[in-house]
């Protein structure tokens, strides 16, 4: 696999997904539960209806998925009310990334950056890449050196039009280990990679454009209960909600 | 501080909750003084929208006192007395710059919610879903307001509440409804639910320049409140067709504009109108569209269909058909309140309206989940419910 800098034949690059008969029988399985439960649902009254259906829907939803290997492209493209050189020079600037992002980091020994997965139960994947190739307020290239994770893409900055500022367009390809199950774990934590893409380029919009970010972390609210804890699971939504200092923007990610 | 929780379907408590601090620089926390019971907040009463959580303080219409700024605020100082739009809007994305508040790409901290729902999200809103936001909302007293900058409005000292509190929803509301019916001399516009929304929409259609505001509704004291205002009234529970109804009293053309400040939970006693609630009930369809297919059926031929009403998903048996013949035009959205603060501040200060008219209850925030339901019931006449946080129960 290579990858170019250009963003048309990458993305029309077809992608294969090979399926093993494990992932098949889980995908079954899954299918199965999901149907199981949404009929479950349907036959139980308020809040149970609802929240049963939507978890069969989403089992169901996996089950589908899960006939596909943890490998992928993911495409975002996201307008931001900012010229291209600025945004360009933002994001090349790693003091600025924890503003936006909490998975990216400089490398100080080497000259890489390390991405960060979170994964469930605490594990996470350490994953460093390096610039392979760019053009400055046109493009930004990357690929992930010898390891686990294996990614690569681009990142380009075309004017929008009607001086709307800036389309910032994401395309990448991913492999990452632990195949079904950290995929519909990750899911579920909001950890998908072309909607933690997508997460990430709305919190670098928020602050270019209105230098905060906006956040209900740490407000207050009357008694959840069990019901609202699992919802706000559901919903991907911190538990419990930890402080946060005034001032400082929020990070990416959770 | 005490706060009006949400718990689940027709099940709301007051509840002693934290006090809200500044969370983001832009911040700033109120201290509430009047806050109101809006026809939205009964669909979330019903259980009508997704994405609540059991807890979630409610409110979207309140005004205040501040008490506390972020350290990046700087039009607002402690001790200045605002009212805040119901829509939350970052003030520079390109929405805002185009007078679209309500469509701010910015603040909404769970975009991709309605995302998965809509495609887009819309701003964030105070107290309505986390789908919408999840931020705490105003039935409480105190609130925390994001870009206190951009939306707060400050009031005039010789103002008092009652007389502003409704720049936070319902009078731009209405006044945008009528708005959107691109009003010429001589017009007359139909008006669907004389509930506050439909109150403001028929005086807002009138300073617009209609000729004739025709209001639909079945509850007397509603009726006659748009009678005051020199509406002419349909009762929908006595006539055998609305539409007929509308033809008759308009020379046959049809309204020129067709309002629908009713929204998602419609009555109808016909057969349409069970099927609509029969599968409400069963949660296979948020809405229920019978008001919004008759605006279509009646509106004339190149009119204009306005919907303030809200609605949630995807409507059932709509005449589509009917629309593309008649050409009609339709306008529709959550209302950009931050636009229409000043020129209907304005309005009250020339003293061309009285937004108080409207107000039937006043009562402590004790009283919340009791008014829900008697307001949601039109029970005790009642039109519209402003509470004082800080009043004792009697
Ligand atoms: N677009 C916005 O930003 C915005 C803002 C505020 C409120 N709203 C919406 O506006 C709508 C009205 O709000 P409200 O506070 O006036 O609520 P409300 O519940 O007090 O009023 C609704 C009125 O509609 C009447 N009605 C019901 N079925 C009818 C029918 N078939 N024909 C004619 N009238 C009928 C009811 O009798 C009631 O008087 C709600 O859907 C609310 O969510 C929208
Ligand atoms: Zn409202
Ligand atoms: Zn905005």
């Amino acid at each position: 696999m290579t990858i170019t800098t250009d963003l048309n034949t990458q993305l029309s690059k077809s992608n294969s997904r090979p399926q093993n008969s494990r992932s098949k029988k889980l995908s079954a399985a899954l299918l199965l539960g999901g149907a199981g439960l949404a009929a479950l649902g349907l036959s139980r009254r308020g809040w149970q209806r609802i929240s049963l259906a939507a978890a069969g829907a989403y089992l169901g939803y996996e089950g589908i998925n899960q006939t596909r290997a943890f490998s992928g492209t993911a495409r975002v493209s996201y307008t931001i009310g900012r010229e291209p050189e600025e945004v360009y020079r933002f994001i090349r600037d790693s003091a600025n990334w924890p503003k936006f992002s909490a998975a990216l980091k400089m490398d100080p020994q080497r000259n890489s950056f390390i991405l960060t997965l979170g994964r469930p139960f605490g594990m996470k994947i350490h994953s460093h890449a390096e610039v392979t190739d760019e053009q400055e307020g046109k493009f930004i290239a990357w690929s992930s050196l010898p390891g686990v994770l294996e990614h690569r893409g681009v990142v380009h900055f075309f004017p929008a039009p009607g001086g709307r500022g800036t389309e910032v367009s994401v395309a990448l390809e991913y492999k990452i280990p632990g195949r079904m199950f950290s995929k519909s774990l990750a899911l579920v934590r909001g950890k998908d990679p072309e909607q933690s893409v997508r997460e990430t380029l709305r919190v670098l919009k928020q602050i270019m454009e209105c230098g905060e970010h906006p956040t209900v972390t740490g407000q207050p609210s009357g008694k959840r209960g069990f019901k609202g804890a699992a919802l706000r699971v559901m919903y991907r939504e911190p538990q419990p909600e930890p402080p946060s200092a005034p001032g400082e923007a929020q990070l990416a990610g959770d | 501080m005490k706060a009006l929780c949400w718990q689940g379907k027709n099940k709301l408590s007051v509840e002693s909750v934290d006090d809200p601090k500044i969370l983001s620089s832009g911040d700033a926390i109120l201290k509430i003084t009047r806050t109101a019971i809006c026809g939205s907040d009964l669909h979330l009463y019903d259980g009508y929208i997704p994405t609540m959580e059991p807890g979630d303080i409610l409110g979207h219409e309140f005004m205040g006192e501040v008490v506390e700024t972020g350290p990046k605020v700087e039009n607002l100082k402690v001790g200045d007395r605002v009212v805040v739009p119901f829509t939350i809007s970052c003030g520079h994305c390109f929405f805002c710059k185009t007078q679209q508040w309500s469509l701010c790409d910015n603040s909404n901290p769970n975009a991709w919610m309605a995302e998965k729902l809509y495609g887009f999200s819309g701003s964030g809103l105070f107290g309505y879903s986390h789908m919408l936001g999840g931020y705490a909302g105003g039935q409480a007293q105190y609130v925390r307001v994001p870009f206190a900058d951009v939306g707060p409005l400050k009031v005039p000292q010789d103002l008092n509440d009652e007389q502003v509190l409704f720049l936070s929803d319902i009078f731009p509301t209405g006044y945008m409804a009528a708005e959107n019916c691109d009003i010429k001399i001589g017009d007359v516009v139909a008006v669907w639910g004389c509930g506050p929304v439909g109150q403001f929409a028929i005086r807002s259609a009138f300073m617009l320049g209609a000729e004739k505001v025709i209001a639909i509704d079945r509850v007397h004291e509603r009726l006659s409140m748009a009678r005051q205002a020199k509406a002419d009234i349909i009762n929908y529970a006595e006539v055998d067709d609305v539409v007929e109804e509308l033809k008759w009293m308009t020379g046959g053309r049809g309204p020129d504009a067709c309002i629908d400040a009713v929204g998602m939970e419609a009555h109808a006693n016909t057969l349409p109108g069970w099927y609509d609630k029969t599968k409400q009930s069963l949660r296979v369809a948020f809405d229920r569209p019978t008001v919004l297919r008759q605006a279509i059926q009646a509106c004339r031929k190149g009119g204009t269909v306005s919907i303030p009403g809200v609605y949630g998903g995807f409507l059932d048996k709509i005449p589509f058909g009917a629309g593309f013949a008649k050409a009609l035009t339709f306008k529709m959205g959550q209302t950009h309140v931050h636009k229409y603060l000043r020129p209907l501040l304005e309005r009250i200060q020339n003293g061309e309206i009285d937004p108080a008219f409207v107000i039937t209850h006043r009562l402590p925030l004790e009283e919340a989940p009791n008014a829900y339901q008697f307001f949601r019931d039109k029970q005790q006449e009642c039109i519209k419910v402003v509470l004082d946080p800080w009043a004792q129960a009697a």
